[in-house]
């Protein structure tokens, strides 16, 4: 077995909605019926029980090794602990070639296992080892690594929930949510609008308490320390006990409470010193820890934080009390557990002297022995939520807290006896503020019941009903394409939106082209969701994109597909049919969220056919409104959008709109039948993205199929008073709509400059020559730059085959270079004339082709 | 007592506030000059002369004879040693750097005491200025000689240390200049601007805006850039690099020539900039590393450095980077020629206040000797004469380009720092001509910094400075803000925490959260946080700085006004009640009644252009304080409609008065009576002047009478239990 090119789908794919990795298997004629051998399935199940049932799915009721490996692969990472569920296998017509599909949550991990799972069948094959618990090991471990932490992916979930778009812009924790210029951002518990000096004064003890005060909220009195004696002098000035703690720390380092002596105080200064120059002496309040989360101007959850202790019984030291309670199953020892293992180490002992303690002491029954001060999750500290505890006042005062620092999202910590009285009452106070705040101790309390922090978050940032997602349009087809994504984002425009648009030219942020090259893949995609001044986008959704990576996002509110026809690029990549086109262009159909919108053409069967994958509403376009499927769909109150009487007619139940297509510059009258039908789509796609009819007219009026707007579509040129089009069409359906449109126009002579693309299959390509035979009384073939695989004259060869016996074309050359042919064009041209001129590098040619007319 | 022939000093006091001095923070010093109240300066021979060459400056000093060199002409005719210690301290002040002007000396009722004040923005130094001019001008009249040179120097470095920092303190400036208060909360850069919860936060050029997550960004170097790359803004492709023969490797990849940088670098340190050869990049890497924050290896972009200032969404200011080269001369070595030819550069020094840095290749400058070396020189070779040593390719950004900017560059940059989500940004592009379009030539961003330091737009090495701090006022504050929120001082001796109490809950009627400080303690609303006496200026700040007060009410005392000065720069209404109390203000030199004018003005000075003053027209000394006021003026009374009030409601004006048992609002010949004082809950318990008071400067506020009228009628003058 050999895997060969592997891909991560990273968006919604021709196999499913779901995350996959794909791969290219090649079996040998054994392995394609790999569970005929003898053993083979027993050795399987014996190193790996777990995995799946081998469901015969060939005739003779065998199973392939690639199928083996899908099952594997899956099985690992569901044994690791993945979410995961789908896979499939499918032969290709290569005999022995599989393509396996598995589903990952983790791209890293996906890939891992694939490898793994290869490793496990030829182990099983050859009757060597594999070693299960150390595969399962390191998938876990990679996992761990790579995915989410629990308080992001608790935020990621709750948005999830809320069908808001995220995506990870980094491995760590920062996260996107929503599109465009509706986007946020978050990293850990912090959300963009999270302020940074904010976050300093939080860091800032001292100040901290001073804005708290201003606001009312009870603090402990106190200040910073110049030594030793002065912290004794500030002791004194407060009164005994205090705690001594270094400025600015964290995580309770250096930290020592309930001072009550000179001593005392002298060796905790001394401690404090270790981690910070300046200390800090305040009232020692007793009480428990309590930790508050305030996100917006609510309390959203509150937890008592308790540092690991053990009680004692009597008979058992400390040191046997910890084992026993370390015995506890939800005691981990990693950060995912909602409690750890109580570290019996040096700070312990420390702690335990000062309760007159060691670790053989037998502490008397019911006794309290703490382990630390501090009651960090992870050091064996506990959190026991108690946010319905929380008096009204106290959480008054919390909030006011977070509202004077300025934190959106802040963990407040309260020292007193309880949350169910106010602070004030109980002598108590709030002596930290946190940004960024743990969440764990509030999402999966060790006790007690765990709080919805993802939802308020995601609440704080996307209001009720908001998503974050702009409008985005998707368009595929053969032919139109970059014709209709052009003009429905042309259209939104003019309704005032930023629009992102990629495209086969390059990638179009509100008019200006930030990237060039063909867009029309994923990447681009991704690249204007990114983007900060995107209000709506419309992306041109190749083939290629699909196939490699997936779709770039989850949903689109409206996918258009313009046409499948004959197809184009048959043969590549697996893709022998139309049917197989069928399922890679409706991908995007698949994807229409549910209250958004396909745009469907139907007089292409194959494309109205689509309208049976969409989970939204379908909209149907055809010149021809008694078109059946067009006239059951408007009958049904569905959307249609036909040609009528010099029209075009957008239909819904009773009401319509009509644009007059002499008021539509790029269709001639509507005498260039494919832009008619470009037009159609786009009204279309604009009518369900809810723009103005108002705009769509101006839209459609204001639209030149000038070099500007649409570069190689359909672009006119007058010259010495012939007419010159200029045009990227390069498959057979392209140049019939061609032929078509330029029939409509009066000439005497008329000619074509052509070449045809490598990667096309030899009838396509002949085909193309067959049909110019037709329409031209002159055919001047070249040879473009790239080849694409061809032998050099080859493509010109294919051509000419098809323009033999040619019934109009009478004068057929052979040229090398674009640019050479398109000047032997011109230079043929007479008054009257007609060329219609297919280029390849599409800016240069109509570059040389305006500088030409420009000279003439 | 013998009087002795010194200057003794009876008592400092901080006024923090507005004082019977000026509206700005003063250091009030209470002096006995002792014998020298007989020994005027003409009468101190050569004091002139020792103080004028120790202090050259006083020349500037116009005193009260208003033109240059005024008070000289003071020092020469005869002036007292209280006023001469004003201007050496004033002076002293200027030369530490603390730029003041404004000086003041009376003489008190006692001979030989004076009180004199001095304007000061730091306590600390303002103090430290005052005792050494103390010691100064006794230096002088005494004459001994005193070492001004060193004391200055220390003088300097604690203005330093403890005023704000250049760039904050031209954004502050740029607040005062459009009336917006500031509050510095820390000893640090960190200033609060406006009042309550209209306040806005910075902290050098960070606002309350800058996010913590873009900052993260920003620092995160390669992911700005893949963001950056991502949304259409040029950055040169790059990567990290882990050791030399990686660096070399990438260099390789990415095509030479290149950039080897530190990944956390900042300022050009440890960058070394077109790279050719594979001994090049491995040194720059070992320079690069020295950080210890990993090294980057980028393309090297042929151009020139600039700094582009984004705030908000626009590109304020720009500056251009320079490169510093020397030519040979045939005899000096590099040190010499360097010395010789570019640090003879007077914008050029050692300190942060100069323009540009002075170089000094001798001290081991790595990169200017990574420089050298790829030159085959070191800092000792002697070039050639006319030989051009290029020392520094990426010297100062301080050459202001502000005007040439082009458009395309100016939104590629505001962009970035919208992309990163900044809302201040320093963006650093390498161009070849920031007047060109951006498409027209090679350029890219190099780096987004967060709280970009302002000093190369503010001061620049060429070129105009750049009004950074108006632009980033606009941005905190829309066209009609200020940062204010309403606020009411009422300042008098008799029952005013009553009034206040009763304002503050005529204002909450209107659904504000307000805070109030009085006698009775500190109020949040109702909440009584504080119960001892609050009339003083740390509890009042405490209103100030808390983000949701949405008004405020200060009960202001003549002793507070004395000691402190008033906790708020402005009010929008400022009542005053009556004049009475100056007998227990004896130890102020408060001596007899026409006295308390100058200390309860200072409430009435304070009042905003559009505020009001709401005075005691039954009171012909409050009376008098109506000229005074920048803004409106009500009077109130309970004695009918006396002659105070007829008057002024001839010219059209408000005024507040009982009529038999009822409350009159009266605006020229319009009135309406809000209702019967008999109506209020605790009617025999309050003094119907203090009703008077507080509907007038709630009506003042602009509450309406309807809300005044309920208000009153649910209030409750007796003090509840405090709930907390």
């Amino acid at each position: 077995m050999e895997v060969s090119r592997v891909r991560a789908l990273r968006g919604a794919n021709i196999w499913s909605h779901h995350t996959s990795i794909e791969a290219v298997v090649t079996c040998s004629a054994e392995e394609c019926a790999i569970t005929r051998r003898a053993g083979f399935e027993a050795r399987l199940r014996d190193r790996f029980p777990q995995i799946s049932s081998l469901q015969p799915h060939r005739q003779d009721g065998s199973v392939s090794m690639a199928h083996v490996l899908e099952l594997a692969a899956l099985g690992l990472q569901a044994q690791a602990g993945c979410p995961v569920t789908f896979s499939r296998t499918t032969p290709t017509v290569e005999t022995g070639v599989f393509q396996v599909v598995f589903e990952y949550t983790e791209e890293a991990v996906g890939r891992l296992a694939l490898k793994l799972a290869e490793s496990l069948c030829q182990a099983a094959l050859n009757d060597s080892t594999f070693d299960l618990a150390s595969a399962l090991h390191e998938l876990r471990e990679l996992d761990e690594d790579v995915r989410l932490g629990p308080s992001t992916g608790s935020i990621v979930q709750a948005a999830v929930a809320r069908n808001i778009p995220y995506r990870r812009l980094t491995n760590g924790s920062l996260v996107m949510f929503g599109w465009g210029s509706k986007q946020r951002h978050i990293q850990a518990a912090e959300i963009d609008r999270t302020s940074a000096i904010s976050e300093a004064i939080a860091q800032n003890k001292e100040l901290t308490k001073t804005l708290l005060a201003a606001a009312g909220v009870p603090v402990p009195g106190g200040r910073t320390a110049t030594d030793a004696d002065d912290a004794w002098d500030i002791a004194c000035e407060i009164g005994l006990p205090v705690v001594v703690k270094p400025k600015d720390g964290n995580q309770g380092k250096g930290v020592t409470v309930n001072v009550t002596t000179r001593e005392q105080l002298n060796l905790a200064y001394a401690a404090a010193k270790e981690f910070r120059d300046n200390i800090m002496v305040e009232r020692y309040i007793p009480g428990d820890d309590f930790r508050c989360l305030v996100v917006g101007g609510r309390l959203v959850a509150a937890a008592r934080r308790d540092p690991p202790q053990v009680i004692g019984n009597g008979k058992h030291t400390v040191r046997e009390l910890v084992e026993e309670v370390n015995k506890d199953p939800r005691r981990g020892t990693g950060h995912a557990t909602s409690l750890t293992k109580i570290r019996f180490d040096d700070i312990a002992l420390a702690s335990l002297a000062t309760q007159g303690l060691d670790a053989e002491s037998i502490p008397a029954k019911s006794q309290r022995v703490k382990l630390r001060n501090n009651a960090n999750l992870s050091t064996g500290g506990s959190a026991t939520d108690v946010t319905d505890d929380v008096h009204p006042d106290v959480a008054a005062r919390v909030v006011a807290a977070a509202q004077m620092i300025g934190l959106d999202i802040c963990g407040v910590d309260v020292v007193c006896e309880s949350l169910l009285k106010p602070i004030e009452e109980q002598g108590g106070g709030i002596v930290e503020v946190n940004a960024a705040p743990g969440l764990r101790m509030h999402l999966s309390p060790s006790y007690g019941k765990g709080r919805a922090v993802g939802e308020a978050i995601i609440s704080e940032m996307f209001a009720d009903g908001e998503d974050g997602r702009i409008p985005v349009v998707a368009v595929t087809g053969t032919n139109g394409k970059t014709t209709t994504v052009r003009l429905i984002a042309h259209i939104f425009a003019q309704s005032g939106l930023r629009v992102g648009m990629t495209n086969t030219d390059g990638v179009y942020v509100a008019g200006e082209r930030i990237d060039t090259g063909d867009c029309s893949g994923p990447r681009s995609a991704r690249n204007v969701l990114l983007h900060p001044d995107v209000d709506a986008a419309v992306f041109e959704t190749a083939r290629g994109g699909i196939l490699r990576e997936g779709l770039a996002f989850d949903h689109c509110q409206v996918a258009v597909v313009t046409n499948i026809g004959t197809g184009d690029h048959l043969g590549l990549n697996y893709i022998t049919t139309l049917e197989d086109l069928a399922v890679l262009k409706r991908v995007i159909v698949q994807n229409v969220a549910p209250g958004g919108t396909a745009v469907l053409n139907a007089a292409d069967p194959i494309v109205a056919a689509m309208a049976d994958n969409c989970r939204g509403s379908v909209t149907f376009f055809a010149h021809d409104r008694k078109n059946p499927l067009m006239t059951t769909h408007r009958t049904q109150g569905q959307r249609v959008v036909y040609v009528d009487d010099g029209h075009i007619v957008a239909v819904e139940g009773k009401s319509q709109h009509k644009v007059p297509l002499a008021d539509v510059p790029i269709t001639h009258n509507g005498s260039i039948g494919f832009q008619v039908d470009n037009v159609m789509a786009a009204v279309a796609a604009a009518w369900a993205a809810g723009i103005d009819w108002d705009d769509i007219r101006a839209g459609l009026k204001s639209f030149q199929s000038d070099s500007d707007n649409a570069p190689g579509r359909f672009n006119m040129f007058d010259y010495r008073g012939a007419t010159v089009i200029a045009d990227y069409g390069h498959n057979p359906d392209a140049i019939s709509a061609l032929i078509q449109a330029v029939e409509t126009i009066p000439a005497k002579r008329r000619s074509l400059v052509i070449s045809g693309a490598g990667d096309r299959r030899d009838e396509d390509i002949r085909q193309q020559g067959t049909i110019a035979g037709t329409a031209f009384d002159e055919v001047l073939l070249y040879q473009d730059q790239c080849q694409r695989g061809r032998e050099d004259g080859e493509v010109m060869k294919l051509l000419r085959e098809g323009l033999e016996g040619a019934p109009r074309t009478s004068n057929v050359e052979e040229i090398r270079g674009e640019f050479i042919a398109i000047d032997r064009a011109l230079g043929k041209l007479g008054d009257g004339d007609l060329c219609l001129i297919l280029v390849d590098q599409v800016e240069e040619a109509l570059g040389h082709i305006a500088k030409r007319v420009a000279e003439a | 007592m013998t009087k002795k022939k010194d200057i003794e000093v009876l008592r400092v006091t901080h006024l923090r506030g507005p004082n019977i001095w000026t509206y700005r923070p003063v250091i009030e010093t209470w002096l006995d000059i002792g014998e020298l109240e007989d020994l005027p300066s003409n009468k101190i021979p050569g004091l002139y002369e020792r103080l004028t060459a120790w202090l050259p400056g006083l020349i500037e000093h116009r005193c009260g004879v208003g033109e240059r060199g005024g008070f000289l002409e003071r020092l020469k005719e005869g002036t007292w040693a209280g006023h001469i210690l004003e201007h050496v301290v004033l002076e002293l002040q200027n030369l530490a750097g603390m730029r003041t002007g404004f000086g003041k000396t009376r003489s008190t009722s006692v001979h030989g005491v004076y009180k004199m004040a001095f304007r000061t923005r730091q306590e600390k130094v303002g103090r430290a200025a005052f005792a050494l001019g103390r010691d100064l001008l006794m230096a002088a009249i005494d004459d001994k000689p005193f070492d001004l040179k060193q004391q200055l120097a220390d003088l300097t470095d604690l203005a330093d240390s403890y005023l704000l920092g250049p760039s904050t303190s031209h954004i502050v400036d740029a607040a005062t200049e459009r009336k917006i208060p500031s509050i510095r909360l820390t000893e640090g850069n960190l200033v609060q601007l406006g009042y309550g919860a209209r306040q806005r936060r910075i902290w050098t050029a960070e606002t309350d805006e800058t996010s913590a997550i873009a900052e993260g960004i920003a620092s995160d170097k390669d992911l700005t850039k893949s963001l950056l790359q991502s949304c259409g803004v040029p950055v040169p492709e790059g990567r990290m690099v882990d050791n030399p023969d990686d660096a070399w490797e990438a260099a390789e990849d990415i095509g030479l020539p290149v950039v080897v940088k530190p990944y956390d670098g900042n300022h050009g340190r440890g960058v070394s900039l077109d790279l050719k050869t594979r001994a090049e990049v491995e040194a720059a890497y070992h320079l690069a590393d020295r950080k210890g924050s990993g090294v980057m290896v980028e393309k090297y972009i042929t151009g020139t450095e600039h700094r582009l200032l984004v705030v908000g969404k626009s590109v304020v200011a720009a500056a251009a980077g320079e490169t510093a080269w020397v030519t040979g001369d045939g005899k000096s070595n590099i040190i010499k020629l360097v010395d010789e030819q570019i640090n003879t550069d007077p914008r050029r020094g050692t300190t942060e206040a100069s323009p540009l840095n002075a170089l000094a290749p001798e001290v081991g400058d790595a990169e200017i000797n990574l420089e050298l070396e790829r030159q085959g020189l070191n800092v000792y070779s002697v070039p050639v004469a006319g030989q051009k040593v290029l020392i520094q390719r990426n010297g100062n950004v301080a050459f202001d380009v502000t005007d040439k900017v082009h458009p395309t560059i100016a939104a590629k940059a505001a962009l970035a720092a919208r992309i990163v989500g900044l809302d201040i940004a320093g963006v650093d592009m390498v161009l070849e001509d920031i007047s060109k379009p951006i498409g027209e030539q090679q350029g890219a961003v190099i780096e987004v910094n967060a709280s970009p330091g302002l000093l190369s737009h503010l001061k620049p090495a060429a070129g105009e400075p750049r009004p950074i701090g108006p632009a980033i006022m606009d941005h905190l504050f829309g066209p009609e803000q200020n940062g204010r929120i309403p606020i009411v001082g009422v300042a008098g001796s008799q029952g005013n925490n009553l009034i206040a109490r009763m304002i503050s809950w005529l204002i909450q009627a209107t659904g504000k959260h307000v805070g109030l400080v009085c006698g009775d303690g500190l109020y949040l609303d109702n909440r009584q946080v504080e119960k001892r006496n609050c009339v003083n200026w740390d509890a009042g700040q405490r209103l100030l700085i808390n983000r949701s007060v949405e008004a405020a009410v200060f009960e202001n005392g003549a002793r507070m006004i004395l000691t402190e000065g008033l906790v708020y720069d402005k009010c929008s209404v400022g009542v005053v009640t009556d004049m009475q109390g100056h007998e227990a203000l004896k130890e102020y030199y408060i001596d007899e009644p026409g006295d308390m004018y100058k200390v309860m003005r200072t409430q009435i000075d304070v009042v905003l252009p559009d505020g009001v003053a709401v005075l005691n027209g039954d009171e012909p000394a409050v009376v008098e304080l109506a000229e005074l006021c920048d803004g409106k003026v009500i009077f109130y009374g309970v004695a009918g409609d006396t002659e105070a009030l007829a008057r002024h409601r001839e010219a059209g004006e408000r005024v507040v008065y009982l009529h038999g048992d009822n409350v009159v609002l009266a605006t020229g010949t319009e009135e309406s009576a809000l209702l019967p004082l008999s109506s209020l809950k605790h009617a025999k318990g309050i003094a119907p002047t203090a009703v008077m008071a507080a509907v007038a400067a709630t009506w003042a506020l602009g509450v309406t009478p309807e809300l005044i009228s309920a208000g009153l009628m649910t209030f409750e003058s007796k003090l509840k239990k405090p709930n907390y």
